[in-house]
């Protein structure tokens, strides 16, 4: 069974009183349409990525998983559970770190907070003491701990927003760029933690959305790229930027008789070019100082998408 | 059945939650407790001027200043009913906050149950000051049961407590312009006899207008209240006001559950749980 299962999904946010307005001639928007006919399935203990830009679609799907949003069809599951007949199960199996930074109480500590939705989960104080305690020193709250979320840096709030998402030790996490506020050394920090959910027992399964798409090429198993509320690809980070293109660009620095030159040339995936150019450069005599490799990246399928997208 | 298990729980969460950031609030507590015992004071001294001249027809309003402390106090009581489940998901919506909570495995009737719990702790205390102070410092005497009065006071908390789900389906769909808050906010301190008989009301404002208090649950609550504190009636006095209240709660428990679940569903549907 799949840890989350989408099926045929697609929103349309309908216009508040459409017909009222209509009636008395006021000026009457279109519908939007978020997501339309999305489908794919995440595995039990795989860290999924789900990249796209701003307004494509992936804050409703994360909402919709969330149970906070319902769709117009399709339906949602989440370890068996639909997201819209048992939303009170699924918000049991699933933990949700966002960004927004108003989701906490400003003048509460952190732990406090934590405590709060701690005792919501259902967790008893004794519990949630120690729970919070661990994810503090986890985390690297300890010292923030006692002071009010108002008063708490953009990385620390960040921070605090995972932990809480962790807080019920949830089978399933959907991370929103769990990285976005963090220092590189906390953000790898971060992105090491994040790759060890699927190694614990159980395992965890991860949706990670982000604008980092190296993040996400680093940390995710498989990605989907959601674009104007579609999803146009998915599969693994690999196979994506082999969409684009199978090629990449090499670039070779050597040292000659007459001081160092570049060259540079396009090769196939696995070819035996690499070796037949620098066979052929070391029988001239010249000694390869350094060999770079410009390959497609997820930028790069991500701006193939829009680009297709824009242009019909 | 689970929910129902947690539900004590949940309350406490929402009740040290709240207690949290009352007491982050200090100055605020003790300026309130000040302005009840101010208004008490004022109350008094505008009671002398009437002292010996009430009208014996108006049995409850022998002692004005008796009538306006327990008019006072619970009206504060019922406003708190009928407006904190609203105001509780509102201020949840305005502070961001209300979607972290919604993503606990805690469905939204018992968020607005136990975001409210601490508005009653509260104003059960500030309720009890207007009595306290008004017995304490001015020598107003209650009488009758007072465990009697605390039933007529619990359904018409209860009762007012669905015209506040109507109004929290209202804020959930429309954000503002909530109808029943400006009916029962304003209309309560007019129709219900809280600072003058309802009886009034026809004489000077004819018929029409003063018939209007008939159809308010406070009207009916006050009464009980007023007939059990101050007139000391037994429970075999006061089957009328008793009789109304559970007839309001009979119809309108239903049907604001009802429309509730509506709202809910609308806001999901809109995606517009969180918007304010």
């Amino acid at each position: 069974m799949s840890a989350i299962s989408i099926r045929n999904l697609s929103k349309t946010y309908p216009v508040s009183f459409r017909r009222l307005r209509a009636f008395f001639r006021r000026p009457v928007k279109d519908p939007v349409e978020a997501l339309r006919d999305v489908s794919f399935e995440v595995e039990t203990g795989e860290i999924f990525g789900l990249i796209g830009r701003n307004g494509a679609g992936k804050t409703t799907l994360t909402k919709i998983v969330a149970t906070l949003v319902q769709p117009t069809t399709g339906s949602v599951s989440v370890n068996g559970h639909d997201s819209v007949e048992q939303d009170e199960l699924v918000r049991r199996e699933i933990g949700l770190s966002t960004a927004e930074e108003r989701s906490f109480y400003w003048r509460l500590t952190a732990e406090q907070n934590l405590m709060f939705f701690a005792r919501l989960h259902g967790l008893s104080d004794s519990r949630a003491k120690q729970r919070i305690k661990d994810l503090f020193a986890k985390l690297e709250l300890d010292e923030v701990a006692k002071r009010r979320f108002g008063e708490l840096s953009t990385g620390n709030k960040q921070r605090l927003a995972v932990a809480r998402a962790m807080l019920p030790s949830p089978p399933v996490l959907l991370l929103d760029e769990p990285t976005r506020s963090l220092d590189p050394l906390a953000a790898a920090r971060m992105r090491e933690m994040i790759r060890s959910f699927s190694g614990e027992d159980p395992p965890v399964t991860v949706l990670l959305t982000s604008h980092n798409l190296a993040e996400v090429e680093t940390l995710c198993a498989r990605v989907a790229i959601i674009s104007r509320g579609s999803i146009r690809a998915l599969d693994t980070p690999k196979n994506l930027r082999a969409l684009t293109s199978d090629s990449e660009m090499v670039h070779i620095t050597a040292a000659g008789t007459n001081g160092t030159f570049k060259t540079s040339f396009t090769r196939q995936h696995n070819d035996d070019r690499l070796d037949e150019v620098i066979k052929d450069l070391q029988s001239q005599g010249a000694r390869i100082i350094d060999v770079e490799t410009e390959r497609a990246t997820l930028l790069d399928v991500l701006e193939r998408y829009e680009a297709t997208d824009e242009h019909g | 059945m689970n929910s129902l298990r947690l539900l004590p729980r949940r309350i406490f969460a929402f009740v040290a939650r709240d207690f949290r950031l009352f007491v982050s609030y200090r100055m605020q507590f003790f300026l309130r407790i000040i302005l009840i015992l101010a208004v008490v004071t004022t109350l008094f001294f505008i009671s002398k001027i009437f002292a010996g001249f009430t009208d014996p027809q108006f049995s409850q309003w022998r002692d004005p200043l008796a009538s306006w402390l327990t008019g006072l106090a619970v009206l504060n009581y019922f406003m708190t009913g009928f407006s904190s489940l609203a105001n509780s998901i509102r201020q949840e919506q305005m502070q961001g906050t209300l979607e972290s909570v919604l993503l606990t495995p805690i469905n939204l009737p018992t968020v607005i149950v136990s975001s409210s719990a601490w508005d009653f702790l509260e104003t059960t205390f500030f309720s009890f000051l207007y009595l306290f102070f008004g017995r304490v410092f001015f020598g107003v005497e209650y009488q009758g049961s007072f465990f009697l009065a605390v039933v007529f006071l619990l359904l018409t908390t209860v009762v007012l407590a669905c015209l506040g789900i109507l109004s929290a389906s209202f804020a959930m769909v429309f954000k503002r312009g909530d109808p029943f808050g400006i009916f029962l906010g304003a209309g309560s301190a007019l129709f219900s006899g809280v600072f003058f008989p309802t009886q009034l009301l026809k004489t000077y404002a004819g018929p029409n207008l003063g018939n209007i208090s008939l159809i308010l649950p406070t009207t009916h609550g006050l009464q009980g209240i007023r007939q059990v504190l101050i007139e000391g009636h037994g429970l075999a006095e006061v089957t009328q006001p008793l009789f109304i209240l559970l007839g309001f709660l009979v119809v309108l428990l239903p049907f604001s559950l009802w429309v509730f679940g509506r709202a809910v569903r609308r806001a999901k549907r809109e995606g517009s749980l969180i918007q304010y």
